[in-house]
């Protein structure tokens, strides 16, 4: 089976998630945190996230500098900011309860088995 | 300029796209080097590495695109794209488009035309050097603001002031000229000898006016034309130079053209000659004024010194003021100086150019808000309509913003569409206003060009139209759960939707109601003014007049003249009644003077009356249809050796002689010492000046004891008047091939003039007001039926509860009714405000006018009770079960 691709719209979830748990992260730190959170099941462009993170960056949910690399590569970090937390808090809760109806719906009710 | 600055901004962004694009390249850089790196320790090769790292990474230049997408703004081709994709829809719904467009241009075009003629009257500079330098002197005296002072004063302030580079002092003159064999009545100007130099106008060919044109009283008998006249007239010929004009019976020398566009410095007036000011009494054919402080004659216009700001002329003409007060306590106490831009003859035409301009644009203000919110009302119906469709492409990706941007680009196409439409609205009716023979004998120049500023007035009024309705309707269309919109059956209006709806309905009716009122008090005031007492029949009667002073005749000359003519026309066949008179009504320049009683001012009056008076022949009465109460008429016998006599109307006589008889009393005009005349007889009352003067003295005198050379003939005719007035032309001609004829009209015809604003006014307003009734009354009907739609299932549960029909109908026309009635007392209330700039055309109709408020609110609540009845109807006649199912 191929992998999956990133349903429409949560690859901002996702960002803002992995910032928000990893602390300041570069482009391509973030794309292999993603890959690596999904189990390596997901078909990610990663190249896909920058598109993402320029949004998000316009929106002020996250911001970004340059700095090194663990291994001395310039890079540009980014963090969440505190719009960004507030806004992560509730795209999970959408998520969540979206998610869960959806299963609900999938999993066929007791009795009728 | 601020072209170019947009193109530096742009070019600054430019340069920034770039910056920001080799950021993001550095970073791909990075995020590739650092994939490879973590290949290479995980035992791959460095270039196989590399390969992997890019297969993972995906296209480099689509990511580096769609960020560029991303953070710049709409990029030229997706507006394009959105253009075309917006042209294909309205080409899918032409009527929706063709509705918008008309309705928008109706509005847009007729502000469009005011906004033309305030720029004309008010904001385009005049043609001379710096107009901006150049102010208008008034007097502002106690006795209210004029606009003209004497040549004694006007040499006081300009030799005794620093504050001004130049001060020029000028006059209308009326001009019978002869050129050619053509004899025309033409205006023209007497100016001080600086004036050209003063304005920094230039002659086109030959010389302008110089001061040594002012050395010797009439020692100069030369003129400078205008471009008009030296190409119509003098066939633009170089050799026109030198030349003699005959004019007001005396030759001039032509010795130069004013340049092209030229008519002096007021807007309204486009004089064709001018001479220089000692000429006065030649080009008069009076005594010269040039030395007396009380006539108070030139029009005054300075430039201002450089770095002199208003307010030190202000001072210093302040102080020329109390200088002046000191030495001529008598004439010069009450001069006090008041600085106006110029361009409207000082303050003469401004407050009333200012005011009717003003109220046709409000007019057109408030069409154009109607037009807007008929628009935003189609936008809003059509944007429930398209939430589907919306939806759809919300769910392939686009965001509020670019669906926002989508419904904005729509809105503003149309409004540039209006706007253009609009643009050729205005140029028609300015051309229709220019191509209007205006009936007043004053050269007007009705010449309104459309210049630039009228161009931006025309793009930013349709984009901000286009902008501020049709935003709303946009973040109506895209906000809330789109996606609901995609269910079968789902509501495709709004809540909040239908909240706008009804505030625009509330809108509509108060616009038309405002309309409305105007049109209707313009009506009231038309009939009223038809049945103003006039003081003389119209009907029957005509006019035909000549000046004989201009025409050089001495009054010896002219009394022959005038007795050869008058038995002339008198035997003409058809001819009743036949008169000579100064000056017939309305005329806005009637002559005034002070009237003093024999026997002392009446103490109530505290200073001599003023009163109109005019000089009439025998049987002046009888020919205007002007009754006489009490006395007798002038005869044949009243003439220069016999008693002077005069008729006075009944208000001069209530006012002189309070509560006493007139007739065989005196009076004296002008001044105490003037010679003591008797009243013979009492007139009726009428208008003179203006139709809305009331109360207004008048004293006839006989014009063989007191000869003036200006004379219409008046006659009433038992028979076809043009033909009348035709044959007495004809006499004109017979006794003076050379004299031009002033105005030849029927006395229906003049009375045209002082009501053609009303006229105007009220057509303007009936056929806008008409338009807002039925577009409030679509709105209205639109909305309670989507009400009534919406409420199918209420409805039903209702019925099924037992309510009975009549309740559905109360309950529809009640929540209809609400909305008119909001309307209503908005509109009201801003029509007791609005109507109020109406006031001078209302010939004394209350700007509140009960019955004209009640009868367009009773109009406007028949029409809205109609607009809601179908709607309601339909409620009631509604199957409850089925109603209930439908859901």
């Amino acid at each position: 089976m191929a992998k999956p691709d990133v349903p429409p719209g949560t690859l901002t979830l996702m960002v803002l998630r992995t910032v928000e748990a990893m602390g300041p992260l570069h482009g391509y730190g973030i794309a292999r945190r993603i890959e690596q959170a999904s189990g390596d099941r997901l078909a990610l462009n990663q190249g896909t996230i920058y598109p993402a993170l320029l949004n998000l960056e316009q929106r002020g949910w996250i911001k970004a500098s340059w700095g090194l690399s663990e291994n001395n590569r310039r890079a540009r970090f980014y963090a969440i900011t505190p719009a960004g937390r507030k806004r992560l808090a509730a795209e999970e809760r959408r998520w969540r309860v979206a998610s869960e109806l959806i299963l609900r719906f999938l999993t066929p009710p007791e009795g009728t088995r | 300029m601020s072209a170019l600055r947009v193109i530096l901004h742009r070019l600054r962004g430019a340069m920034r796209q770039r910056q920001l694009d080799d950021q993001l390249h550095d970073e791909i850089r990075g995020h590739l080097d650092m994939a490879a790196d973590e290949l290479v320790r995980q035992g791959l090769s460095r270039e196989d590495a590399v390969l992997a790292a890019r297969r993972r990474f995906g296209g480099v230049d689509q990511i580096r695109e769609q960020c560029r997408e991303t953070r710049g703004l709409p990029s030229v081709e997706s507006f394009v794209r959105d253009v075309a994709y917006t042209i294909r829809l309205l080409k899918r719904t032409p009527g929706f488009a063709a509705i918008a467009v008309a309705t928008l241009a109706i509005g847009i075009g007729a502000t469009t035309a005011m906004f033309t003629l305030l720029n004309r009257a008010l904001l385009q500079p005049l043609p001379v050097v710096e107009p901006g330098r150049l102010v208008s002197l008034n007097n502002s005296g106690e006795s209210g603001m004029f606009p003209t002072f004497s040549h004694p004063t006007y040499r006081d302030i300009r030799d005794r002031t620093t504050v001004f580079a130049g001060l020029v002092g000028y006059r209308f003159a009326q001009l019978s000229v002869s050129h050619g064999g053509i004899n025309e009545r033409l205006w023209g100007f007497l100016v001080t000898g600086n004036y050209f130099e003063v304005l920094g106008v230039r002659a086109r060919i030959g010389r302008t006016l110089v001061p040594a044109d002012e050395e010797a009283a009439g020692g100069h008998p030369v003129t400078v034309v205008s471009y008009r006249f030296w190409q119509q007239r003098l066939g633009g010929r170089v050799d026109a130079i030198g030349r003699p004009l005959l004019v007001n019976g005396r030759s001039y020398t032509i010795v130069g053209v004013a340049p092209q566009g030229f008519f002096g410095t007021d807007v309204v007036a486009a004089p064709d000659l001018w001479f220089p000011l000692s000429m006065q009494p030649q080009i008069e054919n009076a005594p010269s004024w040039l030395e007396n402080r009380r006539a108070e004659n030139l029009f005054v216009i300075g430039r201002l010194q450089d770095g002199v700001t208003l307010a030190q002329a202000s001072a210093a003409l302040a102080a020329a003021a109390r200088r002046l007060a000191e030495e001529h306590p008598d004439v010069e106490g009450d001069t006090r100086f008041t600085l106006l831009r110029p361009g409207l003859m000082g303050s003469a035409m401004r407050t009333p150019v200012i005011g009717f301009a003003s109220l046709l644009l409000a007019i057109a203000a408030l069409v154009l808000l109607l037009a807007c919110t008929n628009l935003a009302n189609l936008l809003l119906a059509r944007g429930a309509d398209r939430r589907r469709e919306l939806a759809v492409r919300a769910s392939l990706g686009a965001g509020r913003g670019a669906l926002v941007r989508q419904l904005l680009i729509e809105t503003v196409l149309l409004a540039a569409a209006a706007g253009t439409a609009g643009l050729l609205l205005a140029l028609w009716l300015t051309r229709l206003a220019g191509a209007i023979q205006l009936p007043i004998d004053i050269p007007v120049s009705v010449n309104l060009p459309l210049d630039w500023r009228v161009l931006l007035f025309n793009v930013l009024l349709a984009l901000a139209a286009g902008f501020a309705f049709g935003l709303l309707p946009a973040l109506q269309a895209t906000r809330g759960n789109l996606f609901g919109a995609l269910k079968e059956g789902a509501p495709s209006g709004h809540r909040h939707d239908r909240g706008w709806k009804k505030a625009l309905i509330v809108v509509q009716v108060a616009v038309s109601l405002v309309l409305l009122v105007g049109g209707g008090l313009m009506l009231r005031a038309l009939q009223r003014a038809g049945a103003i007492p006039l003081g003389f029949t119209p009907e029957g009667a005509a006019e035909v007049s000549i000046d004989l002073r201009l025409q050089g005749y001495s009054a010896g000359a002219g009394r022959a003249f005038q007795r050869e003519l008058l038995e002339r026309v008198r035997a003409l066949p058809g001819v009743r009644d036949a008169a000579l008179a100064d000056m017939i009504p309305v005329d806005l320049h009637f002559s005034r003077t002070r009237v003093y009683p024999d026997t002392g001012v009446p103490r109530r009056e505290g200073r001599a009356p003023v009163a109109m008076f005019n000089r009439v022949t025998a049987g002046y009465f009888e020919a205007m249809g002007t009754r006489l109460l009490e006395g007798r008429a002038f005869t044949e016998f009243d003439a220069e050796g016999s008693a002077p006599v005069a008729v006075i109307n009944r208000a001069a006589a209530r006012r002189l002689w309070p509560g006493e008889r007139a007739i065989g009393r005196r009076l004296r005009l002008r001044g105490e010492d003037a010679p003591l005349i008797e009243v013979v007889g009492i007139a009726e009352d009428g208008k003179y000046a203006g139709l809305n003067e009331t109360g207004m003295p008048m004293v006839y005198l006989p014009l063989l004891q007191s000869y003036s050379g200006s004379t219409t003939v008046v006659l009433r005719v038992a028979g076809h008047l043009p033909d009348a007035i035709a044959r007495v032309q004809g006499e004109i001609r017979a006794l003076d091939p050379a004299i031009p004829i002033a105005s030849a009209r029927t006395l229906e015809e003049r009375l045209a003039v002082p009501l053609l604003p009303a006229r105007v006014t009220a057509w303007i307003l009936g056929v806008f007001g008409a338009l807002s009734l039925l577009l409030a009354a679509v709105g209205l009907y639109g909305v309670m039926s989507y009400m009534v739609s919406t409420r199918t299932h209420e409805f039903g549960v209702r019925m099924a509860m037992g309510a009975r029909a009549v309740d559905l109908l109360a309950l529809v026309l009640k929540q209809g009714l609400a909305l008119t009635a909001v309307g209503v007392g908005a509109g009201a209330a801003a029509a007791a405000l609005l109507t109020r700039a109406m006031r001078a055309l209302l010939f004394g109709v209350s700007p509140t006018d009960v019955p004209t408020y009640a009868a367009v609110i009773a109009t406007l609540a028949a029409v809205s009770l109609l607009a809601c009845l179908i709607p309601a109807r339909r409620a009631t006649r509604m199957d409850p079960l089925g109603a209930l199912r439908m859901d």
